[in-house]
């Protein structure tokens, strides 16, 4: 008998120490939450932000996610040149002085006097040694191929040589981020893997958790000034409905991503400190013409004219987006980029299902065919199955199913799927892809060697001529003026979207909301590169 | 796991059998008397007649087809259960999605019964080291939560139909082998068997004349009672993304494109919701029922 | 006695062995190449070739899988996240303790709910003390878990703003997440309760020790619930397994950094990895609950106890 009394003692001890366990971290860190946080002193309140997917390196030259992007651009690592979205552009960051040859190939930059995180001061050969680290990345060829060689000259001069002259360099400069040679190289494998002060921008990574979220703290040696706020923590919440719900509790203060599924509550919980941005980042719809799938149908320039013409593109931003993006024709917004082309002097494939319809008998279908449906292969996009492309491919289905097309659906993560896409080994593809930048990042699109290209052109699909496409590229990144770049790459997209293979159909909203002890600087005007720095607390 | 995990004790320790028609009549006697397990059954034959003649109440169509103009839109006349997130009716995909979901759960648990029962008769019947392979392979399917080995499986072979099915076969059959089992071990000393064998059956014939028609009224009630959590479990799949690819119509998967909207559109939230619960409730009703007509010892 | 446990503790070691040959096997079915998911997507694929054979991706399965298990057991290794790069062991050992800290406390909180009422409902028996929770835990065997974690969290979170959102910073935190994991086995263990109690009650020594005139309190405290309780001590270390599958959906449901959450993030990226190792170490962590489950068990059942007191073996 006492055996058993022992027993269930035993039974008694092993869940009491259950319970023990979860009250265990209790004491660990001070009372995060609760009532929206506005009391007493703010000055060293920590400014929460929603993180929804958690970050896979601390190195900034691995990670691919837009949302890690613009956390750690600017705020984190600094190139040469940084973004301003808000004033509109690059603007210089470590570059003081830049001194460009007449030939526009030889590139003289002074830095300004900033340290690393960790203290060393910045050095030419930091940025040499960041380069040359960028350009053996094979993920980096678009932004440093014309880059021939960077030589330091003295401790705060380094000279850029490029191979040809090239009019987009500024997104090289700012795409590249200066990085510690003493830090990385003593960090060796594990550098990526930890927090880190290998970089020279006003926060430090100073906790990271792979599979949770990322604090950043303010570095008050920062070469421009002290920032306001001095932790800033990204917390990472990955539903949705959470994350509004944590937003009208005062949990977060702060997103730039957030949920347009339920806009309403998030707009009447923040009263005035909400903005709807119109972003640069574009979705588009790719038409894969040497796709051999159903006898290669796609190889048919009409079926391809009569696909996007079917595309709704009003239904794909209430869907996707609850109709706060924007429809657009325009592969890169001419509203964002001096050069990009727009939209009035290009064939543009408005929504008409009746005209699709049309052009498919055109092509060759029959009536019965269509009712029947004819199978158009596979739409391959990526992200979370119930995120934004996955939602636009399931309309551009029932689009297509409209006019008598049908496909199936494919969304993977992204490090399964874009491989697909870039491989051209899709029939229909989504991808989507920020426009910030210089109407010649087109040439990822459209030159098979540049890394990004999703359709290859090389085959002339259409009428297109692809050296003329070739050339104009050229044309168009020899040329300085502005105006007269515009008219090239006006005529290079012309020939493209002629072709029927790339079909822009909108850009991302950005949601941005936050909380009213916050002013959240240019936060609440920059699409994709916020800068924390610009942030204080009421 | 050896000797003592005698979890189904509520249901497997009868000792009926079910022969006889007087005997179903008397477990339909038996059955009639609890509310609660008629409930169930007019409930179930409700449903399951709602799904079996869906076409009449309204169009495959509407469950795939997009109406963008209604997107979201409120329970009205036209759409009595609102539209969802791609402007489907949602009433048609509760309908078109209780096919997919029952269909799913009646084939997993048919297949992991059939599996888990020959198992574990041949466990049970051969005995020696028969069973203890067996048992002990199982015990090690066991100590793998279900979830997770669900998971394994889906992620190694992708999610579809097909691979929903063998996931949740294998996390559900080890119930089958035990309960046989035990059947069978305790059916093998009972003396009709015995004269069988003395009288020359074979074992295939034995197991499959004598054994497992005794066994099968325990086996009827897991079942039931199975399917009910098949159809959750399902669900829980869809939710986490495992289960079948849109917009193919089904429950969990309506759950799961429900949650971002569960506060500015309930609707979508509510009915599929209300569906499974209903559903789930009323097998577990007839189960119950079941259970307590054929093992009369547990009603006081 | 000793020789039960000695010989239960002993049997762990094939099952465990056992529970990581089924894991590796099934996810080596379709296995991703670990150099392209390591080196990424624009890697060559000379380069991925010599990587593979570097990690002996090219090996025979069962040399792999011996590899495995090596490394593991003697070293803690279970290779590198695909996603982070990072060691599989530092990413996951930490989430592993708080899906088990959630499981346990899940286990705790169903048991302190569900024995106690289910022993009422049984000596109440068709009062509303019986009704009442038997009809409440009917409907709660029926609602999918991650229906339950958005109810709480419309209710508590964003209707009463009691309780976070997110997260696991303070005890608060808890509450939420523990409720929703815990309440669906807290009903199956009413329900086993109630059913072994009323079994008890039925049986001829609690009849017996009525019929002596024993005081009624005595009869169902003293007689009928400790037998009542043996298979229910089964029960709730059965329900360890429901617990870790509304684990992983109350994780997702609330972000919290235990291993499903973690697991679910990952099999976007196909990050197979993390997924052996997760489910690796939950299995044996549900094995040994299991086997300890047995031998409270065996402490209790006296048929187990005369079997290894009295004979051999």
């Amino acid at each position: 008998m006492k055996k058993r009394i022992t027993a269930f003692l035993l039974t008694a001890v092993m869940l009491l120490g259950a319970l023990a366990g979860c009250g265990g971290p209790a004491n660990n860190s001070g009372d995060g939450s609760g009532d929206g946080g506005n009391g007493g002193d703010n000055t060293s309140r920590s400014l929460k932000i929603r993180k929804v997917n958690s970050l896979a390196s601390t190195d900034y030259d691995v990670v691919t996610y837009t949302e890690d992007m613009s956390i750690l651009s600017d705020n984190v690592f600094q190139g040469l040149y940084g973004m301003d979205e808000a004033g509109g552009g690059y603007c210089k960051l470590l570059a003081k002085d830049v001194a460009i040859s007449e030939d526009g190939i030889t590139y003289t930059i002074t830095l300004v006097d900033a340290t690393f995180q960790n203290g060393d001061a910045v050095k030419a050969s930091d940025v040499k040694f960041s380069y040359d680290r960028a350009m053996a990345t094979e993920r980096f060829n678009y932004v440093t191929d014309m880059i021939d060689s960077v030589e330091v000259q003295d401790d705060k001069t380094v000279v850029f040589t490029l191979k040809y002259p090239y009019s987009a360099i500024d997104h090289t400069f700012f795409s590249i981020k200066i990085t510690s040679e003493r830090e990385i190289t003593e960090a060796g494998a594990s550098y990526g893997t930890t927090a880190h002060t290998a970089a020279t921008g006003p926060y430090a990574i100073s906790k990271y958790d792979p599979a949770g979220g990322l604090t950043l703290t303010a570095y008050d040696g920062y070469w421009g000034g002290a920032p306001a706020i001095k932790t800033v923590e990204y917390v990472l919440i990955t539903e949705d409905s959470a994350a509004v719900i944590a937003y009208e509790n005062g949990e977060i203060d702060f997103m730039n991503n957030a949920p347009t599924s339920d806009w309403e509550a998030l707009v009447s919980a923040s009263g005035d400190n909400n903005a709807v941005l119109k972003g640069n980042s574009i979705r588009t719809l790719y038409i894969n013409y040497q796709s051999t799938t159903n006898n290669s149908i796609l190889a048919n320039d009409l079926v391809r004219q009569a696909i996007c013409y079917a595309v709704d593109k009003n239904a794909i931003n209430t869907v996707a987006t609850s109709g706060l993006g924007t429809t657009s024709d325009e592969y890169i917004l001419s509203d964002y980029v001096a050069t990009a082309p727009e939209a009035k002097d290009f064939e543009t494939y408005s929504y008409n299902p009746e005209k699709a319809k049309e052009l498919l008998l055109q092509a060759g279908y029959t009536e019965a065919d269509l009712a029947a449906g004819v199978s158009v292969g596979t739409l391959t996009t990526y992200g979370p199955a119930t995120g934004e492309k996955a939602k636009a491919a399931q309309v551009v289905q029932a689009n297509l199913k409209a006019v008598g097309l049908l496909c199936e659906i494919d969304v993977a993560d992204s490090n399964i799927n874009v491989p697909k896409l870039k491989a051209h080994d899709f029939d229909l593809g989504i991808y989507g892809d920020s426009g910030n930048y210089d109407f010649n990042n087109i040439r990822q699109q459209v030159l098979v060697d540049g890394g990004y290209c999703i359709v290859d052109l090389t085959g002339n699909p259409g009428e297109l001529d692809y050296s003329k496409v070739e050339s104009l590229l050229a044309d168009g990144i020899a040329e300085t003026d502005i105006a007269a770049r515009k008219a090239i790459y006006t005529e290079l997209w012309s020939m493209v979207a002629d072709t029927a293979t790339m079909h822009p159909y909108m850009n991302m909203p950005v949601a941005v909301v936050w909380s009213s002890a916050l002013n959240p600087g240019d936060g609440a005007q920059s699409p994709t590169y916020y800068h924390l720095n610009t942030f204080s607390w009421k | 796991m050896e000797n003592t995990t005698n979890t189904t004790a509520a249901v497997d320790n009868s000792e009926f059998s079910f022969k006889r028609a007087s005997q179903a009549k008397e477990i339909w006697r038996r059955f009639r008397k609890s509310k609660g397990a008629l409930i169930g059954l007019i409930l179930l034959v409700i449903i399951v007649g709602v799904l079996l003649f869906a076409p009449l109440f309204i169009s495959y169509d509407a469950a795939i087809e997009s109406d963008f103009a209604n997107v979201l839109a409120k329970p009205s006349k036209e759409h009595i259960f609102g539209m969802d997130g791609f402007g489907h009716d949602i009433f048609a995909r509760i309908i078109y999605g209780g096919r997919t979901s029952l269909t799913i759960a009646l084939i997993a648990t048919i297949t992991s019964c059939l599996f888990g029962s020959a198992l574990g008769a041949i466990a049970g019947y051969f005995g020696g080291w028969v069973d203890s392979l067996i048992m002990r392979t199982l015990d090690i399917f066991m100590s793998v939560p279900d979830i997770l080995f669900t998971m394994a499986v889906v992620v190694a072979l992708g999610a579809n139909a097909v691979n929903l099915i063998i996931a949740l076969t294998l996390a559900y059959f080890s119930n089958y082998v035990r309960l046989v089992r035990s059947q069978v071990l305790t059916l093998s000393e009972q003396d009709y068997v015995e004269a069988a064998r003395a009288g020359g059956s074979g074992n295939a014939r034995i197991i499959l004349k004598h054994i497992i028609p005794n066994a099968i009224g325990v086996i009827i009630v897991n079942v039931t009672l199975n399917v009910a959590k098949i159809i959750i479990y399902e669900s829980t799949l869809s939710f986490l993304g495992l289960g079948m690819p849109p917009p193919q119509p089904e429950w969990g998967l309506m759950l799961s494109e429900a949650r971002e909207f569960m506060r500015p559109a309930p609707h979508l939230l509510i009915f599929p919701a209300a569906a499974i619960v209903l559903c789930a409730c009323s097998v577990n009703l007839v189960g119950d029922g079941l259970r307590d007509a054929l093992d009369p010892h547990l009603k006081s | 006695m000793h020789r039960y446990i000695l010989k239960r503790i002993a049997f762990l070691i094939p099952t465990i062995l056992g529970v990581t040959f089924i894991i590796y096997a099934v996810l080596n079915i379709t296995p991703s190449s670990p150099g392209q998911a390591i080196l990424g997507p624009s890697a060559s694929p000379a380069a991925i070739e010599e990587f593979n054979h570097q990690v002996g991706y090219d090996q025979p399965f069962l040399t792999k899988y011996f590899n495995y298990v090596k490394n593991m057991v003697t070293k803690a290794d279970f290779g590198i996240s695909y996603f982070t790069k990072q060691s599989v062991f530092n990413e996951v050992w930490p989430r592993f303790m708080v899906t088990i800290k959630l499981s346990l406390s899940g286990v705790a909180l169903a048991a302190l709910i569900g024995v106690p009422l289910g022993i009422l409902a049984a000596v109440k028996q068709y009062s509303l003390l019986d009704t009442i929770p038997s009809v409440l835990s009917f409907f709660i065997a029926a609602i999918p878990s991650f229906v339950l974690g958005m109810v709480l969290l419309l209710v508590f979170a964003q209707q009463l703003k009691i309780l976070p959102s997110y997260g696991l910073d303070t005890w608060k935190h808890y509450i939420m997440p523990i409720l929703a994991i815990a309440i669906p086995p807290a009903a199956q263990n009413m329900r086993f309760t109630k059913s072994s109690m009323l079994e008890a009650i039925r049986q001829d020594y609690v009849r017996t020790a009525r019929a002596k005139g024993a005081p009624e309190r005595t009869v169902i405290w003293k007689h009928a619930l400790r037998n009542a309780l043996m298979p229910v001590v089964t029960q709730i270390g059965m329900s360890l397994g429901l617990l870790i599958c509304g684990s992983v959906v109350i994780e997702k449901m609330f972000t919290l950094p235990g291993i499903g959450s973690l697991i679910i993030d990952r099999i976007n990226f196909k990050d197979e990895p993390i997924i052996i190792a997760g489910v690796i170490l939950i299995s044996i962590c549900f094995t040994v609950v299991m086997l300890l489950v047995d031998i409270i068990y065996a402490f209790i059942d006296p048929r187990i106890k005369a079997k290894y007191s009295n004979a051999k073996g």
